[in-house]
Order: C-alpha cells, then structure tokens, then sequence
C-alpha cells in the first residue's frame, strides 16, 4: 500500500494543494469535477509512477484564485505546477472535468505533456447529448456501471456540491468548447482515450469519435464493464492499459510476454 | 410460418459407438469424408430450391456427431452455392473463440453472400468446453463480453480497443465489415431459463431444439419475451426458431420406420460418449449457473433418448410422417410455442441422403404450399 501525503505549493496566483505518492516517473492526475479522488486504478498505477494530484482551486474548500476564472486560466496554473513540482514535461491522466483541462494544457504547453491519457473527457459534449443528470440517484447510476465500487469516503460527499459549482465556474456553462476543438490538431502527445461500455455521460459517439479524429495520434479504447467513472468501476482493466500504454509508448498495442 | 434447414453433417460409418469421449478418429477415412461433405452441401443447396427461407449448420468438436468444427466454412461455400436464401450459422461457440475472428468470418460470410448472414452467437453443449479447454463456468460472462466485443467490431467507424476480463485487444478494426446495416440479425440459444433471459437481454433472436416438453419450452419462451420486452424489444413469432429433427416420407408408417433408424445411431452411437462428457462437465463446473438447470439438462437428454417415435411425436419432440400429418404436427407446436419458424434438421443420424432428399421434395411440393400459411 503506497502512502500519499498532502503537500501545498504558493504559486503567484495563490496556494494549490495537492497529494503525492508512489515511486517511479511522474505522472501527472487532473481530477474530475467530482474533486480529487484516490482511486484503485491510481493506487496500482503508484507501484511503478510517483502522482502527483492537484487539487484545483475551489474545490475540497480550499480558496479560488482571483486570476484564475476560465479553463485555459486553469491549464496555465496547472502548467505551473508542474514545472513547480516535477520541473519537466511528464505523463498526464485526466478524468472528465480533468480532461478539458488537460486538453488545454497540451495545447497551450506542449512541453509538459509527454503522454496523454483521457477517461471520458468534459469539454467536447454536445449540449442536450449525455451529461449529467440533477437527481442523485440517477447521477450515480450514470457515472457508477458498479454502484458497490463507487468511492464510500464520507468526505468526498461533503465537498461535491461546493465541487460541482466549482467546476462549473471554470466551464463557463459551455458543454463544447468550440476553441479548444480548433487547435486540437496540434497536439503533439500520443493520447489514449477511455471510454466505458456503459458510458451515458460523454458519449463515445459524439465526445469520443471528434476527439479520436482531432487529436493526430490519438486511440480510443473501450474499458468493458465500465460507466462514466472507468477507474472506480474496472481499476484493474484501466490500471493494466493505462501502464502498458505509459510503460510503453506506441508498442503498447504489442502483447509483451506475461511476467510469472 | 418461416422454415429452416439444418445439418449437422454427421459421420455415417461407424459400426459401434465410441466408448469414450473424445472419439478416436482412428477410422476416419477422408475418402469418404470427401463424399460426405459434397453430398451434405448438395442436399444444403437444394434447400434454396425446397423453399426453405434459411440453411443453417452449427459447430462440434472432438467427434462423429458433426463434421463442422468451424461451420463457417461450410457457409461461405454456400454463400456461392445460393442466391437468396438466409445463411444461418447457429453457430459459432462464442466463448470458445476468438471473437475478433467470428466478427471477421461472419462479417465476410455476410459480404460474400450479399448481406444473407443470420448470426448465431452460441454457448454451445457443456462437453465442447473440456475441446477447447475453457472453465465451463466462464461460458455465460465470455458470451456476455464476447457478444459486446463483436457487436462493436461490426459497428465502430474507426479503429478501437478493447480492455475486458476475458479479452483484450489493443487496436481493432475488421476488414470487411458486414453488409446488413447496423449488423447481421443475431441469434440465441433459449433452451433452458437461464439462456432464455440471457438472448432476451440482448433482444436477439432465438433457437430452441432438442425439446423434451412443450410446457418447459414455452415456459422458456416466456421468461425470453419478458427479458426482450424488459430491454425494449417486442418480440415477433419471426424471432423465435423451434428446431425439430424431421422426417418426411410418402406415409407416416415409412417416416417412422427411417427416423426410428435414423434416432437409433444418433442415441446409440454418435451420442453415446457424448452425454458422458456432458454429464462431467455439468457435474463437476458451474456451466449452469442453478444446479436444477444442469439436471433438467441432463435429464432432458435421457428423456429423448429413451422414448419410441410416437412418444416423440406427443411430446412435440420430433415432425415425423407423411407431410399431411407432419402439418398438423406442426400446427399443433405453432399453437402452443406462437413460433414463426421450424429449423428443420432431416439428416438425423445415419439416414440416408436419398430419404432426406425425397423428404425435402415432399416439404416443397406438400408441406411449404400449406404450412407457410401458418
């Protein structure tokens, strides 16, 4: 069992905290509009990487920034994060809300994204197709295919309204964002797009067919058994693509023998 | 009433059963295989002719029962041998295969043969898992998974990737794709319950055969209609295919007499080491989920096996007489199952080609005129 510890880093526009852990390369988690959550998949995943995930400002409480109000503001703070903590480009992993964010920092900072894996991105819906429900109940069954898997931690319940608010404070009301889905193109990362089977949130049709055909090397897979929250739901089946696809770059798609 | 021709394609010779399961192939002789397979796919053919509405063949390993370990084969050489007919693989063994592999395959029987697929998506008997050497009681989950993976490669517009339990495939995108739009019909074992709910989840078609009891049967086709309704489908008598083992001839006393033969070497030689192997595999896995699902199983098997043809035909086991009695037969299945089609399998055992093929032609010339009005 690794251990995480919280750390806190002042940057110009004001504080970020954020958990670290793991040993290996670093890899970067961009958290959900759900906040940040330890996830399975992410405990495997810090046997080989060391993770770092912020928490972005206005979520779990802490205080929003005054300079940092849009999604790009946020891809330019997480940008300096990372040259902050891990001090060069490294591996990204983003889910959902974390993904527009991540989207605009490969766009906007090249540099820093090495590789880039997406779990059902925000930011590239259609307005009127998926989304989230308002009712509760409905909203787990969306984003839970396995609703015994769905994160039982008290805390996270506390935080989500103020979490949701937050994040809609970023998107601005938009589901599509027009001017990001233009320089798509120009993303230099090789990108793994997640989607879940049972995924009703962003639907593959539309959020993943335009990111699969955007992004220049991008490739989409489909996590079976999964909803719209694919490292609750399969930790194991996205914990053993996502670090083939890390581990091993374009060849990820060649078998590699299994080690006994 | 819509109608089916089916062949298991049979190994004729033997003069004893084997005495265990697998078979020895020791006597095989592929001379006379070669004969049988050209006369099983002329008879297959001349189904178009008979006005059948489908030709269908299935897949067994490890013995005399069936010579199709890959029936895939057999249907793209009748995708050439026919014009119109539906080609009905009933079907592959899903969760004993690739499913990459069966999206590919089907997908180019359904090009070649100009969008004619009807896609059986198959569990399978229990023993053909000790063949291919897969835990019994993975069968149902893999055909789950399996089924998704499938549906996606015929469906997804660009290349995609797969991470389940069972498989994982990295980069997938088939070459061709089939012709039917969104996909080629599917079809479902119904058999018991349990794979009744199974096909209603995946509002497929169904095939049930071997059929024991009527009242079960229809009991099965129940539970099916209410998982299909439960997941948005309603279905029709068009999807539900009652498979008989038929024998038709000038009277009904002749058709006896040749299915009784006929039943004979099936029961007594070809499934003799079968039910063993079965038995085995029901035993001693969780092939069936619920216990009294692998007995009734069994039990059903020993029923068939044990009864005369009269008691068959009561039992709406068997279509066998004369075509006007073979009618009423199946009126009387029709009324009881709502069934819209009859798989009809007429090379039961060791009957002769020539009795078949007489068969067929009174199907055409008597029973189809009558029985499509059903």
């Amino acid at each position: 069992m690794i251990t995480f510890s919280e750390e806190k880093l002042d940057l110009p526009t004001g504080p970020v905290h954020y958990l670290k852990g793991g040993n290996g390369p670093a890899i970067l988690h961009l958290h959900s509009a759900a906040g940040p959550r330890l996830s399975p998949a992410i405990e495997r995943l810090s046997g080989k990487h060391t993770i770092y995930m912020p928490t972005m400002p206005g979520f779990n409480g802490t205080p929003a920034h005054a300079d940092v109000k849009t999604m790009t503001d946020l891809a330019d703070l997480t940008a300096s994060f990372v040259r902050a903590t891990i001090g060069k480009g490294c591996d990204v992993i983003a889910e959902s809300f974390g993904g527009w964010t991540a989207l605009w920092l490969a766009v906007r900072h090249p540099d820093l994204v090495e590789q880039l894996v997406l779990e059902a991105p925000a930011g590239m819906r259609t307005k009127g197709v998926g989304g989230l429900p308002s009712d509760p109940v409905e909203r787990e069954r969306k984003l839970y295919a396995l609703p015994d898997r769905a994160p039982k931690n008290p805390q996270y319940d506390e935080v989500l309204p103020g979490n949701f608010k937050a994040s809609t404070g970023y998107a601005g009301g938009e589901t599509l964002d027009a001017t990001l889905l233009k320089q798509l193109p120009q993303i230099k990362a090789r990108t793994l797009l997640l989607f879940g089977t049972k995924e009703e949130v962003t639907r593959v049709e539309d959020v993943g067919r335009r990111l699969k055909s955007a992004i220049p090397h991008s490739h989409l897979s489909y996590i079976y058994g999964a909803a719209h929250a694919v490292e609750f739901d399969q930790p194991e089946r996205v914990a053993r693509l996502v670090g083939a696809f890390l581990e091993r770059g374009e060849a990820f798609v060649v078998r590699a023998p299994e080690v006994a | 009433m819509k109608f089916s021709y089916f062949h298991l394609m049979p190994w004729t010779e033997l003069d004893e059963a084997p005495q265990q399961w697998p078979a020895s192939n020791q006597t095989f002789d592929p001379a006379r295989g070669k004969e049988l397979y050209d006369s099983y796919i002329d008879t297959m053919a001349f189904a178009e002719e008979c006005g059948f509405d489908w030709v269908g063949c299935n897949e067994h390993h490890f013995s005399p029962y069936g010579l199709m370990a890959n029936c895939n084969l057999v249907g793209s050489v009748l995708a050439h041998r026919t014009k119109s007919i539906k080609l009905a693989m009933l079907g592959n063994l899903i969760p004993l295969l690739n499913p990459i592999r069966v999206a590919e395959e089907y997908a180019m029987i359904d090009v070649m043969s100009g969008g004619r697929l009807v896609a059986g998506l198959i569990r399978g008997v229990p023993h053909e898992y000790i063949a291919y050497n897969v835990v019994p009681g993975e069968s149902r989950d893999r055909l789950r998974e399996a089924t998704a993976l499938i549906i996606k490669c015929w469906t997804e517009p660009e290349p995609f990737g797969w991470e389940g339990e069972y498989y994982q495939f990295p980069s997938v995108s088939i070459w061709p794709k089939p012709m039917q739009r969104p996909y080629p019909q599917i079809l479902m074992s119904a058999s018991n319950e349990e794979s009744a709910e199974f096909a209603g989840q995946h509002r497929a078609m169904i095939g049930m055969t071997l059929i024991a009891d009527l009242k079960i049967a229809q009991r099965c086709i129940n539970v099916y209609r209410e998982s299909a309704r439960a997941h948005g489908k309603e279905p029709t008598p068009d999807d539900i295919l009652i498979g008989q083992n038929t024998c038709i001839a000038e009277t009904d006393e002749e058709a006896k007499e040749h299915l009784a033969a006929g039943l004979n070497y099936f029961h007594k030689v070809l499934m003799h080491s079968i039910r063993d192997a079965m038995r085995l595999v029901v035993q001693k896995s969780r092939f069936f989920a619920q216990e009294q699902y692998g007995e009734r199983f069994v039990n059903r098997l020993a029923t068939l096996d044990a009864r005369n043809i009269d008691e068959m035909i009561e039992a709406g086991s068997v279509l066998c007489g004369s075509p006007k009695t073979v009618i009423k037969q199946m009126q009387r299945i029709q009324g009881e199952l709502g069934n819209g089609r009859f798989n009809l399998n007429m090379k039961i055992g060791n009957i002769p080609d020539k009795v078949v093929r007489r068969g067929m032609e009174l199907f055409r010339d008597e029973v189809l005129p009558e029985a499509a009005g059903l």
